[in-house]
C-alpha cells in the first residue's frame, strides 16, 4: 500500500473517486427504485404545469415550444437546486467517515455536486429523448450556449452548497433560514413563466439572481426565436459563480477544523 | 516515528471556546515501539488519539508523522450506517488507494470479520459487537507502521475476542502501536512503554508498569 508516500494530489482523488462511488449508491439505491423518482419528479412537474398552462391561462411562451420550454428549465433548475440542497447536507450525511484524515469536509460537498450535475444532466437527456419520441423539436439550436448556462448554473449551486454547508454547520439556524429561501427562489428565478413578462423596473431586481441569467440564457440557446431578456448575461452567471465559489471554499479552509470536531 | 511538539487542544462548544483538554504535550515515539495510553476519563486519551491520527488538529503546537499511521480505530467510529459492511470495507480500501486489490482486501475483511450474510446489510443494522467485528477486520487490511487503538480489541464475544488478541499480536510484531484500553491486562500484553496523561500534560515512561503505578497513585490520592 502506498501510504503516506502518496501525493496529496493522488490522495485527493481516491477520496473523490471513493465519494462519488459511496454517494451514488447511497442516491440511486436508497429506498425503493429511488431512481423512478429522480425520473419522475420532472415529469409530474411538467405535467401538472402544462395542465395549469392550457387549461387555466391559456398561456403561450413566445418562440418556444410550452412543454420543452417548462422541461429544460425545469430539469436545469432542479440540477442547480439539487446541488446546493444535497451540497449543504453533505457533511451532516458523511460526518462518519471523517474518522479517516485522508477525508476533508470538503470533498464531500464537491463530490456531490459532480454527482448531482452528473445524474441531473443523465434525466434532462432521458426527458428529451422520450419528448423527441412523441414528435417534440428537442435539438438545441446552439448547444454551447446551453451547456454553458447549465454550467454556469451548477457552478453557482456549488457556490451556495459550499457557503451554506459551513455556514448550516457552525450556525443550523441559518440552514433553516436558507430552506426557507429556496421556494422563492424556485419562484424568482422564471423556472414557470418568462421573466420577459415581468416589467422592466422589477426585472432588474429580478437580474441580481444568477439563476435567472442561467434560465434564460439556456432556454435562448436552445430556441432560436426566444425572445431572451435583455439584462441576461454570461458575465454576470459566471461572475457570480466564480464568486460564490471562492468564498465557499475559502470558507471550508478557514473553519476546517471545526467542521470536523463533533 | 511520530514527534508531538507542545500540543494544546481545547474545542470549541455552543457555549464558547470549552478549557484546554491538551496543555502542552510533547514526546516523540520512536518507530515500533507499542506505547499504552492511560489517564483517569476525561483526562484527554482519545482526544490525543486522535490528533496523533490527523482527524482533529491541535489548537497549537504541531504533530509530525514521519511513517504510516491509521486512522484512530474503535467505538464505531469510521464506519457508515447506510452503507453495507461491504461498501465500507471498498470505501476504505479506495481512499488508502488500494484499487488495485480491491477485492483481495475486502475479501480478507470479509473473512476475517466472520459476519456471513450480514456483510451484505448497511451498518446501522449491526449489534456493536458485529461492528467491532468489522472494524477490527478493516484494520487488519493494510500494513501501517503504526496503529492507532481507541479499545478496538475490547469487544465481541469470547472466541473473536482470542481470535483478534493474536490478530493483534502479529501487528505488534512489526509495527509500532498506540493503545488506550482501561484493561491493564491487554496493555501489559501488547505495549511496553507507556504515556500517563494528567492534568492536560503527558508523562512518558519506558517501562509501561511505570506509567501504571503514576496512574494509580493519581487515581487515589
Amino acid at each position: 500500500m502506498a501510504g503516506y508516500a502518496r501525493s496529496t494530489t493522488s490522495v485527493a482523488l481516491s477520496v473523490w473517486k471513493a465519494l462519488f462511488l459511496r454517494e451514488a449508491v447511497s442516491r440511486v439505491s436508497a429506498g425503493r427504485a429511488a431512481w423512478v423518482w429522480m425520473l419522475l419528479e420532472p415529469i409530474v412537474h411538467v405535467v401538472f404545469l402544462m395542465l395549469l398552462f392550457t387549461l387555466v391561462r391559456l398561456r403561450v411562451i413566445t418562440g418556444a415550444e410550452t412543454a420543452i420550454w417548462l422541461l429544460v428549465g425545469l430539469t436545469s433548475f432542479f440540477t442547480a437546486r439539487n446541488i446546493y440542497t444535497r451540497g449543504m447536507e453533505a457533511l451532516n450525511a458523511n460526518q462518519a467517515l471523517f474518522a479517516y484524515r485522508q477525508v476533508l469536509p470538503v470533498d464531500t460537498v464537491l463530490v456531490r455536486g459532480a454527482l448531482e450535475a452528473f445524474l441531473g444532466v443523465i434525466v434532462a437527456l432521458l426527458l428529451l429523448a422520450g419528448a423527441g419520441l412523441f414528435g417534440f423539436q428537442v435539438i438545441p439550436h446552439d448547444p454551447l450556449a446551453v451547456l454553458a448556462g447549465l454550467a454556469g448554473m451548477c457552478l453557482c449551486g456549488l457556490g451556495l452548497g459550499l457557503i451554506l454547508s459551513v455556514a448550516s454547520d457552525l450556525v443550523p439556524e441559518l440552514g433553516r433560514i436558507a430552506q426557507l429561501l429556496f421556494t422563492p427562489l424556485y419562484f424568482l428565478s422564471g423556472v414557470i413563466f418568462p421573466l420577459t413578462v415581468v416589467p422592466v423596473q422589477y426585472r432588474e431586481w429580478l437580474f441580481y439572481n444568477p439563476f435567472s441569467h442561467g434560465l434564460e440564457l439556456l432556454r435562448g440557446g436552445f430556441f432560436p426565436l426566444y425572445p431572451v431578456a435583455p439584462e441576461a448575461n454570461f458575465a454576470y452567471l459566471f461572475g457570480f459563480a466564480v464568486a460564490v465559489v471562492f468564498l465557499g471554499l475559502a470558507m471550508h479552509v478557514r473553519y476546517a477544523d471545526r467542521l470536523r470536531a463533533k | 516515528m511520530i514527534i508531538v511538539d507542545d500540543v494544546h487542544k481545547r474545542y470549541h462548544t455552543d457555549h464558547g471556546v470549552g478549557k484546554w483538554v491538551l496543555k502542552g504535550v510533547s514526546f516523540a515515539i520512536p518507530p515500533k515501539v507499542s506505547v499504552g495510553l492511560v489517564g483517569r476519563n476525561g483526562a484527554g486519551k482519545s482526544t490525543l488519539l486522535r490528533l496523533i491520527g490527523g482527524v482533529d488538529t491541535p489548537s497549537r503546537g504541531r504533530i509530525e508523522r514521519h511513517c504510516r499511521v491509521s486512522w484512530p480505530m474503535g467505538y464505531g467510529g469510521g464506519l457508515h450506517g447506510t452503507l453495507t459492511g461491504r461498501q465500507n470495507a471498498k470505501f476504505v480500501c479506495r481512499i488508502h488507494g488500494c484499487e488495485d486489490d480491491l477485492d483481495e482486501r475486502v475479501a480478507m475483511v470479509e473473512d476475517f470479520a466472520e459476519l456471513g450474510e450480514a456483510f451484505d446489510d448497511p451498518v446501522k443494522t449491526y449489534s456493536s459487537g458485529m461492528k467491532s467485528r468489522l472494524q477490527f477486520g478493516l484494520s487488519l487490511a493494510f500494513d501501517f507502521d503504526v496503529y492507532i487503538s481507541d479499545e478496538v480489541t475490547a469487544a465481541g464475544d469470547a472466541a473473536f475476542r482470542a481470535k483478534a488478541a493474536a490478530a493483534f499480536q502479529k501487528v505488534a510484531d512489526h509495527a509500532g502501536l498506540i493503545m488506550v484500553s482501561h484493561a491493564e491486562g491487554t496493555l501489559r500484553q501488547f505495549c511496553t512503554a507507556g504515556i500517563w496523561l494528567h492534568e492536560g500534560r503527558a508523562h512518558w515512561f519506558d517501562d509501561l508498569d511505570e506509567a501504571l503505578k503514576h496512574y494509580k497513585e493519581s487515581l487515589t490520592a
